[in-house]
């Protein structure tokens, strides 16, 4: 039994609530009421949206980082024990653009995967700032790889060919994507070692 | 809620063989690749947005193009309690899916000798969750909208056009052209990480602002539209 406030149109394709009601509000219906409730909370929590929006702009939480970095002797030793490429991450504590990648793509449940898929992750902190001076090994790897700026990522493929590296941050997309080739490559040039490797097209500076 | 709206809603979605064998495909496919690439955990089961689309495409419109909504409405239904019920049918589905597939992926990861942690599994459960409560909710609007597929249209149309903006945004340093895209790819996939409370760390609260605005404003508008819509025999909807 039809509802009489909702009843099937008529042969004009006009429903019978369609037409005014007396008072001159158009629809009023007990089979369509207004979600007024659902309309207040979308009202409050899209100005919440703006306001923690505008103030999480000027101070971005701090996302945890979600890679399994190791430290510098247990990431190589895996590294040569695995058989698997290690992704250096060169970094310091006072680099703004390092946080920036730290929370934009190490704070990725899906990129930290594909790394700890892909490589072994070693983190090299530099403390020259602070100490004055860096730990034996971590001046060694940044010498090793004439690391000059930071956030510098670094992919030793697991054959021994030569590093793949990336300066700067260059956004959460193009690191993904670097990320993603250098760790392919790593993997390539592993399982063919012995050929010549792979042209590098992409802009990926080699040393 | 309204359990005989739930489950027509879930019988209906399930009976069609197309949507079954892609709901077969994205069950099963990422259980063996998280089974072959066991190091990444559950992580390779990717999210639940594509078990999301399948059983929710058409979550309105396709009723309103077979003229089940004409016929559904001379009952004494509300259009909200249809409209949010069928929303509420999804996302269970979609998160009971998420949650099985889940669970077989632990089983077959501790066969592999890579146990998946009380936390881990939390997490994904969820994640997967919000992201089908969101996205369905975001469909829902889509659907309300257009009738047939019409949903996963107007989705692609946002997911292009969100894309291209951001683009042009950051080539032409455009910031403002650039967040307008990525509020509108943001939109299309509404989510939060709940990594951060499991972590001990402030969560974003933005992120979290963001998703319940989608939710709500999504349903409501949704809810808006059916009540104006003005339902014909005579017309396709």
């Amino acid at each position: 039994m039809p509802a009489p406030d909702d009843r099937p149109p008529s042969a004009g394709g006009k429903s019978a609530d369609a037409a005014p009601a007396p008072g001159g509000v158009a629809r009023s219906s007990s089979s369509r009421p207004t979600p007024n409730l659902l309309i207040v909370l979308a009202a409050a929590f899209l100005v919440a949206r703006v306001a923690t929006g505008v103030f999480e702009a000027g101070h971005p939480p701090e996302l945890p980082d979600l890679v399994p970095w190791q430290s510098i002797a247990e990431g190589e030793r895996r590294g040569q024990q695995e058989r698997r490429p290690v992704l250096y991450d060169f970094t310091a504590d006072w680099c703004a653009p390092c946080r920036q990648m730290k929370r934009e793509v190490f704070a990725d449940r899906h990129v930290a995967a594909t790394i700890v898929g892909l490589y072994v992750p070693v983190r090299v902190l530099d403390r020259t700032r602070e100490e004055g001076r860096n730990p034996p090994d971590v001046a060694a790897l940044q010498t090793r790889f004439h690391v000059t700026a930071f956030p510098t990522l670094v992919v030793m493929p697991a054959g021994g060919a030569e590093p793949l590296v990336l300066e700067g941050y260059p956004g959460r997309a193009q690191t993904i994507q670097w990320l993603s080739r250098s760790g392919v490559r790593g993997v390539v040039n592993f399982g063919v070692r012995g050929l010549p490797s792979v042209v590098d097209s992409s802009g990926m500076r080699r040393r | 809620m309204n359990t005989t709206l739930i489950l027509a809603t879930l019988r209906q979605r399930l009976t069609s063989p197309i949507r079954l064998g892609l709901l077969a495909l994205l069950f099963f496919m990422p259980i063996g690749a998280a089974t072959l690439m066991y190091q990444n955990g559950l992580a390779t089961l990717g999210d639940s947005y594509g078990l999301t689309l399948v059983l929710a495409a058409g979550l309105i419109g396709q009723d309103l193009s077979s003229g089940v909504l004409q016929l559904l409405f001379a009952r004494p239904v509300r259009r909200s309690e249809y409209l949010i019920n069928r929303w509420l049918a999804v996302s269970f589905g979609v998160t009971a899916l998420s949650l099985v597939q889940a669970v077989v992926a632990v089983g077959l990861l501790g066969m592999r000798g890579h146990p998946t942690s009380a936390q881990e599994f939390m997490i994904f459960a969820g994640n997967s969750a919000l992201i089908a409560f969101g996205t369905a909710a975001v469909v829902a609007l889509f659907s309300s909208l257009l009738p047939g597929f019409g949903d996963l249209a107007l989705l692609l149309v946002f997911q292009l056009v969100g894309g291209v903006l951001q683009m042009v945004g950051q080539f032409a340093a455009r910031p403002l052209v650039s967040r307008i895209g990525t509020e509108m790819t943001g939109f299309i996939t509404p989510r939060f990480d709940l990594t951060p409370f499991f972590a001990g760390v402030d969560p974003s609260w933005a992120a979290i602002a963001a998703y319940a605005s989608t939710v709500t404003l999504s349903l409501a508008l949704a809810i808006v539209v059916l009540n104006r819509r003005e339902l014909s025999y005579a017309s396709a909807g």
